[in-house]
């Protein structure tokens, strides 16, 4: 590493410290912290049920991080897929009366295809162009999700009942089934794409694309094949992560937004485009919320706030993220 | 291009001005809004163009700059008691100080990554105008007392259509457009010609803060209600791009084309079709940016329409 390098990565360790002290600042000093074994009870909860929810955060970021990797396109509609994700579930459940980790089997599939089309029909254009195109056409395309699910879903929040039991760990520490059993789930199909694409022949076709696309083709490799691949599996990460997120959380046609900005904050705290950086990044945004959540008054807006700053921050400090990936 | 061709992009103007002052008094009341509202996206499209269509850097959160005019209206009128026009300066001003602290470490991120920045920034600020309750009142919003305005609003926003389209043509015939053009074509042999790049694309960005900011103010005190999500929307952002996209980025004319066609159609699609305009909303974003990335003027201009002068 550079010089300059492994400064900016001090300064950004500096920065991170700061960021997760100063939730304990701001509760000291506005008295939501008790220096009891009960509070203490509490935010273990609370922190161990952000590292579950982190795991879920990171499996849908890398499915952004892929799709950036690869072709530079940055899709504004991320949200919406996860959002889309949560629907087809729901449907499987209520109507299908399947279970939601079994209905995986049936909606990945789906989105597969889903971002195999969308990539096909509207992405092919816009790779390689100014980065604009790329967001106005994603987002427009979400746009056309949210409204298309209101019309069918309407407005109403809607929430999956599965597995709400709690698991008793200590007398006092205590965590959801559905968040045990989505973490496990994340971490399993991030693990599985990660092996695919450090061991299969088509993912180190993927890899060697992000890394560069002309290289690339002049190898051989077919790298509009390479697209509609990578959209796809983004796609269908982005509904796994949908599929685990309804069975926490309610969720409507506008949720999207929020994942789609948090999926950004986490791809680029990890480094864009980069994988492992992702998942670190999804478990360290998601117990920074918890903290913030946890300890700093109007906590519920204060979380989003916390991902936006975090995001510019990271920017600002060393815009390659903690993986320091560089500028290709 | 020659002193005659200004002249007479000035008479025109000055023409389209003296037309749009006469306008409001045989219209409804609906139409008067309908064209206040109108001339409201094109001052906010312009000025989103001087960054992002002279400049070249996609800006994806100007609705802040508009939110922050709007608050500053509504907090002095509601609660203090101001006279609005004052208030209007105020919002530029605050917009203007915003758009430096912001515009200063954040104009050195380049593409997407400055777009999401800015994404980041509007959306913050959001939470902030919804946190900050003793300056904002929250979540609740605040309300005007209410008032006979349309008339006052109307030649306001007139008014400031009328500057924001001079400076944006002063702008893009001037020495200071050159430069950003060029720290848009290439920002390190810009800066190797000697354009101090960082000064210039703050310039920019401070003057393309300072018009929205007004216009929100003008929209709050025409609607007499605001709260953080309907002046923190992000689709006014998107309005923003699209407009500027669909008549041409970077031009002058483009994105005053580009607003009137495309608010007008979106009304249009409001009235006739109220269960799906949002779809086809969505879906007219899809095929600008997918089939005419270089808007209307460079359609035009492939096709010898338009002469490249006559654009800018």
């Amino acid at each position: 590493m550079e010089r300059s390098d492994v400064r900016s990565f001090y300064i950004l360790a500096a920065f991170l410290v700061c960021a997760y002290a100063l939730p304990f600042v701001i509760g000291v000093q506005s008295g939501t912290v008790h220096a009891t074994e009960r509070w203490f009870a509490y935010l273990t909860t609370v922190v161990l049920s952000g590292v579950l929810q982190g795991g879920v955060y990171a499996m849908f970021a890398v499915g952004l991080t892929l799709i950036f990797g690869v072709m530079r396109i940055i899709n504004a509609a991320h949200g919406e897929m996860v959002m889309m994700g949560a629907y087809l579930t729901w449907v499987c459940f209520f109507y299908l009366g399947l279970n939601p980790l079994l209905s995986m089997v049936l909606t990945l599939p789906i989105a597969f295809l889903f971002g195999m089309a969308l990539q096909k029909l509207l992405l092919h254009a816009v790779v390689g162009q100014p980065e604009l195109t790329a967001l106005l056409v994603t987002f427009g395309f979400g746009l056309v999700m949210i409204y298309v699910a209101e019309l069918i879903f309407t407005t109403d929040f809607r929430t999956i009942p599965f597995a709400p039991a709690t698991i008793q760990i200590s007398r006092r520490i205590a965590i959801s089934q559905n968040k045990l059993i989505s973490f496990v789930m994340a971490v399993a199909i991030s693990a599985g794409v990660y092996l695919f694409l450090k061991l299969s022949r088509l993912g180190k076709a993927i890899r060697a694309t992000a890394l560069n696309a002309e290289v690339a083709m002049v190898c051989g490799i077919d790298v509009r094949r390479i697209y509609l691949i990578t959209t796809g599996l983004g796609v269908a990460l982005a509904v796994a992560g949908g599929a685990l997120v309804s069975i926490q959380f309610g969720f409507n046609p506008e949720t999207g937004i929020v994942y789609t900005l948090q999926a950004f904050a986490i791809i680029i705290l990890g480094g864009r485009g980069h994988y492992v950086g992702a998942l670190i990044g999804g478990l360290m945004l998601a117990v920074l919320e918890s903290l913030v959540s946890l300890m700093i008054p109007n906590g519920t807006a204060m979380v989003e706030l916390a991902a936006y700053a975090l995001m510019i921050s990271v920017l600002l400090i060393r815009p390659g993220g903690l993986m320091g990936v560089k500028e290709s | 291009m020659t002193r005659r061709e200004h002249l007479r992009n000035l008479v025109l103007l000055g023409v389209v001005g003296l037309g749009l002052a006469f306008l409001p008094h045989g219209l409804s009341v609906y139409l008067r809004s309908f064209a206040l509202f109108t001339m409201m996206y094109v001052v906010l499209a312009l000025s989103w163009n001087i960054i992002s269509g002279f400049t070249g850097y996609t800006s994806f959160g100007h609705v802040a700059f508009y939110g922050i005019g709007a608050y500053a209206c509504a907090i002095l009128v509601a609660d203090h008691g101001w006279p609005w026009l004052a208030t209007l300066g105020v919002g530029a001003a605050a917009a203007a100080v915003a758009a430096v602290a912001l515009g200063y470490p954040v104009l050195r991120l380049k593409g997407p990554y400055f777009a999401i920045a800015m994404l980041g920034a509007a959306e913050g600020t959001r939470v902030v105008a919804t946190v900050w309750d003793g300056l904002t009142h929250g979540g609740v919003g605040i309300s005007f007392p209410s008032t006979e305005n349309s008339m006052a609003t109307y030649y306001a926003m007139l008014a400031l259509m009328l500057v924001t389209i001079v400076v944006a043509y002063v702008v893009g015939h001037s020495r200071f457009g050159i430069r950003l053009n060029a720290i848009r074509e290439d920002e390190g042999a810009a800066e190797a010609l000697g354009i101090d790049a960082t000064r210039y694309k703050l310039a920019a960005f401070t003057l393309s803060a300072v018009f929205p900011a007004m216009a929100g103010g003008i929209q709050a005190y025409k609607v007499l209600y605001i709260d953080p999500p309907s002046v923190f929307f992000v689709q006014i952002t998107i309005a923003m791009a699209l407009m500027s996209m669909l008549g041409g980025k970077g031009t002058v004319i483009g994105p005053i084309v580009g607003a009137v066609l495309l608010y007008t159609a979106q009304e249009l699609t409001w009235v006739n079709l109220p269960t799906a305009h949002l779809i086809a909303y969505g879906l007219f974003i899809v095929v600008v940016a997918r089939f005419m990335p270089r808007g209307l003027m460079g359609f035009a201009i492939d096709r010898g329409w338009a002469r490249k002068g006559m654009v800018h």
